[in-house]
C-alpha cells in the first residue's frame, strides 16, 4: 500500500498559519495502516497543534474528522456538510487524497499533513520499505521480482553499470546493487537469458496524468465519452 | 478494536448522523428480502468458509440496522460490537451486489462514520 511520513510540525503550522478554523481530515485507508494519517494520528496532530498554537499565543479552532478513503468520492460526501465551518483543510491522506479533497472543495485551501513516500511493504508495525514507484511499465518479469526503478540508484533497465562493487552500489557501501541481486536470483532460477536482450529505455509516462481503465470496463467507458 | 474509551456515548450526535441518511437507511432495511443473493459477491464470505457472518446483508443489518432501530440509543459495548463487524468483517471494497439495488457499502460506511465519532475505530498498531 501507499506509505507516508508525517510532515514536520513547523511545516504544517506554517501552511495553516493564516487560518483560524482548521479541519484536519484523516483517511481510513493506507495511511491508517502505516500509522500516519488515520483517526488516531489526526487526534495526536490536533493535540500537538493546539498546544503549539496556544504557546505562540494564537489559539485556533482545530477539529478532526476521518473518512474511510479520501481517494473515493463516495466517502468525501460527508465532508460536504462540514467544510463551510472551516477556513482551510489539512489532509492526512496521500497525495491522491489531498488532491481529491482540493478538487471537491475548490474554494477552500487544502494542505497536506504528510509526505507520500512510496508504495511499500510492511516490515513490522511502524516499519515500511519502498518497493514500487508506480512507473506504469512493470519490468519485474525479467528482473526476477526485483524492481530496478526503485532499487537501482540509476534506475537502469540494462544493468549492472560499471559502478557495481562486490554486491554494493557505487553510491554507498550500505546500498546493495539491485542488478547484482537480479543477476544472482535469475541465475538461481536458471533464466539468465532474461537479461541478455537489451531492453529499450523506459518511456517515462509519469509526467502526464495517467488514467487506469481495467480491460473489461473499456467498452463501458468508451461509450460514455 | 477501539481505543480504551469510557466517555459516554454522544447519542445526540448519532441521531443527527442517522437523520441525514434516514430515508436511504429506512428504505434499505425495508427492502432487504433476506434472499442472500448478495452473499456470493463478497470475497470475504467466499474465502472464509461461507460463514454467514460475512454476508453483506448480515453485516449491514447488524450494524447500521441496529443503530437505526435503536434510534441511536446504544451503549459503548454495542458500538464495539458494531465496530467489530464493520471493520473486521468488511473491508469496504464496495464490490457487493444486491439485486434490489441496496447500496450496502454505503450503509456499512455510515455505521463506520458513526462509530468513528464515538472513538470506535480500527487500530492498526494493536
Ligand atoms: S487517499 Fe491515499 S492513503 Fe487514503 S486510501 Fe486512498 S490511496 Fe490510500
Ligand atoms: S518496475 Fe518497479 S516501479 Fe515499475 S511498476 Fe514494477 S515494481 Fe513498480
Ligand atoms: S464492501 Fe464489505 S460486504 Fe461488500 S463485498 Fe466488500 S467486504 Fe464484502
Amino acid at each position: 500500500m501507499v506509505k507516508a511520513e508525517r510532515k514536520p510540525l513547523e511545516e504544517i503550522k506554517d501552511s495553516i498559519k493564516r487560518y483560524k478554523r482548521i479541519l484536519t481530515v484523516g483517511c481510513g485507508g493506507c495511511v491508517s495502516v502505516c500509522l500516519v494519517g488515520g483517526q488516531k494520528e489526526v487526534n495526536l496532530l490536533n493535540a500537538e497543534l493546539n498546544v503549539s498554537f496556544k504557546a505562540d499565543n494564537s489559539p485556533k479552532q482545530i477539529d478532526g474528522y476521518t473518512v474511510e478513503r479520501q481517494c473515493n468520492a463516495q466517502y468525501l460526501e460527508e465532508l460536504d456538510y462540514m467544510v463551510d465551518n472551516y477556513d482551510c483543510i489539512l489532509s492526512m491522506a496521500c497525495g491522491a487524497g489531498v488532491q481529491h479533497l482540493a478538487e471537491r472543495f475548490p474554494g477552500k485551501p487544502v494542505f497536506p499533513g504528510v509526505n507520500t513516500v512510496a508504495i511499500g511493504i510492511d516490515k513490522d508495525i511502524g516499519m515500511y520499505e519502498e518497493r514500487c514507484r508506480a512507473c506504469g511499465e512493470c519490468v519485474l518479469a525479467y528482473t526476477a521480482g526485483i524492481c530496478p526503478v526503485t532499487r537501482c540508484a540509476k534506475g537502469l533497465f540494462n544493468g549492472p553499470c560499471g559502478g557495481t562493487n562486490s554486491g554494493k552500489c557505487e553510491v554507498s557501501d550500505d546500498i546493495p546493487c539491485a542488478w547484482y541481486e537480479i543477476y544472482n536470483r535469475l541465475e538461481k532460477q536458471g533464466r539468465l537469458e532474461d537479461i541478455m536482450n537489451i531492453r529499450p529505455p523506459m518511456q517515462w509516462q509519469n509526467t502526464t496524468l495517467r488514467t487506469i481503465i481495467q480491460e473489461p470496463y473499456k467498452e463501458r467507458y468508451a461509450k460514455e465519452e | 478494536m477501539a481505543e480504551q474509551n469510557n466517555t459516554p456515548v454522544a447519542t445526540e450526535k448519532i441521531k443527527k448522523m442517522l437523520e441525514r441518511k434516514k430515508d436511504k437507511t429506512k428504505l434499505s432495511l425495508r427492502m432487504c428480502a433476506h434472499c442472500t443473493l448478495c452473499a456470493e459477491s463478497c470475497f470475504l464470505f467466499m474465502t472464509r468458509g461461507k460463514d454467514p457472518k460475512y454476508m453483506p446483508s448480515y453485516k449491514f443489518i447488524n450494524s447500521i440496522g441496529k443503530l437505526y432501530k435503536k434510534k441511536g440509543e446504544v451503549d459503548r459495548a454495542t458500538l464495539e460490537e458494531i465496530g467489530d463487524i464493520v471493520w473486521n468483517d468488511c473491508v469496504l471494497c464496495t464490490r457487493c451486489y444486491c439485486p434490489l439495488g441496496i447500496d450496502i457499502p454505503d450503509m456499512i460506511a455510515l455505521a463506520r462514520s458513526i462509530c468513528r465519532t464515538q472513538g470506535v475505530y480500527r487500530q492498526y498498531d494493536k
